[in-house]
């Protein structure tokens, strides 16, 4: 009688083993779909947040329809330009923008604060300052190429021209957009007439040094992102944030006069 | 750990997450640079950035509808909130990362609240992983029961 009881018991045990093990492997079935199925609509959802924040993004860089319809263009074609500055070269302050070519807040910056300096009511336009532009490499090789080109447009006077257009058609920062035929574009909308002496002097190792000169002054000033900018006159050095606004550039303008 | 207690860490990261959002989004809408240690200015970079909209929302309020995400399925029991909490953290986790593979190779600039917040996803991302992982399809527990894991 104790075996048969004994085998009862067992025979119990196991199917309540069975039924235990079959809960289990159903239950990590369930969360293996849940959870796997979260996981892959939560990634789709990121993939879509992020492409169409690319698309957004893109735009720009077209080497066949280069914009050159910019307000600040008549602005800066009314101003002297001397080398890398523009504004009266009686002015006793310069203001320097630390900038990349590639880099989408320094275009920011060109488009905002680039034409209040330059409006008859700022520095520039009223005379107090210069404004120059410093190469400041950081993004990557395309905007040394890019730099090099504007540089050479600077030998013809249109330097700021070449930088204003070069923004208004930033492309995406490393894309492959710089190449000779976007360059060449930005160069003849801004008006630079002799291509061929153009492209010898972007060629030229000379900018080697100006390049490295920048690079120096940016690490003296503790400059680490684009676009810094440093004000320098009489009065001294004053060091503006890195995305000025122009009330903050034109009272350092006042301080260091 | 139970169940209860990823709830309440999920909480604590939601709320931490809730606050450096809200900041930003008050000095996104205020037009001022957001503080940064040290007198850096990589904050004002990214916040003045073309990344720091997208698809015309400001990025901090997008923090905020995440952490606020979070904040709720740490409150709800269940496979209910065990999901939601996973959803949001995987978006959040990611995006997370997305944004600082911005900082670091587009805007070339780092902002010590997005690292902040960063931080903050990750570990909210592992608390919910955890709770999705051991918990789900077990029964809601009160607090402080540690209910039965595999």
């Amino acid at each position: 009688m104790a075996s048969r009881k004994q085998e009862k018991e067992q025979r119990r045990q196991e199917r309540l083993e069975a039924e235990q093990a079959a809960a289990g492997e159903q239950r990590r079935k369930k969360l293996l779909t849940v959870v796997g199925a979260t996981v892959l609509a939560a990634l789709l959802v990121l993939v879509v947040l992020i492409v169409v924040n690319q698309s957004e993004d893109e735009g720009g860089g077209d080497a066949s329809s280069i914009n050159a319809d910019i307000p600040v263009i008549g602005v800066l074609d009314s101003l002297d330009q001397q080398g890398l500055a523009v504004g009266d070269p009686a002015a006793k302050v310069t203001i320097s923008e630390f900038g990349d070519l590639q880099c989408p807040v320094c275009k920011q910056f060109s488009e905002t604060v680039v034409p209040a300096l330059l409006a008859k009511s700022g520095p520039v336009g009223a005379g107090d300052a210069q404004l120059d532009f410093q190469q400041f490499v950081i993004i990557g090789p395309e905007s040394e190429v890019a730099a090099r080109a504007a540089l050479a447009a600077s030998e013809q006077d249109r330097y700021w021209q070449f930088i204003e257009i070069f923004y208004a058609n930033q492309g995406t920062e490393n894309s492959g957009y710089v190449t000779d035929e976007f360059l060449t574009g930005v160069a003849e909308a801004a008006g630079v007439e002799d291509i061929d002496a153009w492209n010898t002097s972007r060629a030229d190792p000379k900018w080697d040094a100006v390049l490295a000169q920048t690079q120096s002054d940016a690490s003296k000033a503790g400059f680490t992102g684009t676009p810094s900018v440093l004000v320098s006159g009489p009065g001294g050095e004053k060091i503006v944030g890195a995305v000025p606004d122009p009330d903050a550039i034109a009272k350092a303008v006042d301080e260091v006069s | 750990m139970s169940e209860a207690r990823l709830r309440i860490a999920g909480a604590v990261l939601a709320l931490i997450g809730l606050g450096i959002a809200t900041y930003l989004t008050i000095v996104h809408y205020d037009g001022g640079d957001p503080l940064c240690l040290a007198g850096g200015h990589g904050c004002a970079t990214v916040q003045e950035s073309d990344y720091a909209e997208m698809a015309g929302l400001p990025v901090p309020v997008i923090g905020l509808f995440g952490y606020l995400t979070v904040l709720l399925a740490a409150a709800l029991p269940g496979d209910a909130g065990r999901i939601l909490g996973l959803f949001a953290a995987v978006i959040g986790f990611g995006f997370s990362l997305y944004l600082t593979y911005l900082e670091l190779f587009v805007i070339d600039a780092i902002c010590q609240w997005c690292v902040g917040s960063a931080v903050v996803m990750t570990l909210t991302f592992v608390v919910a992983l955890t709770r999705a992982l051991r918990f789900t399809g077990a029964s809601p527990n009160p607090p402080g029961q540690v209910p039965a894991a595999d």
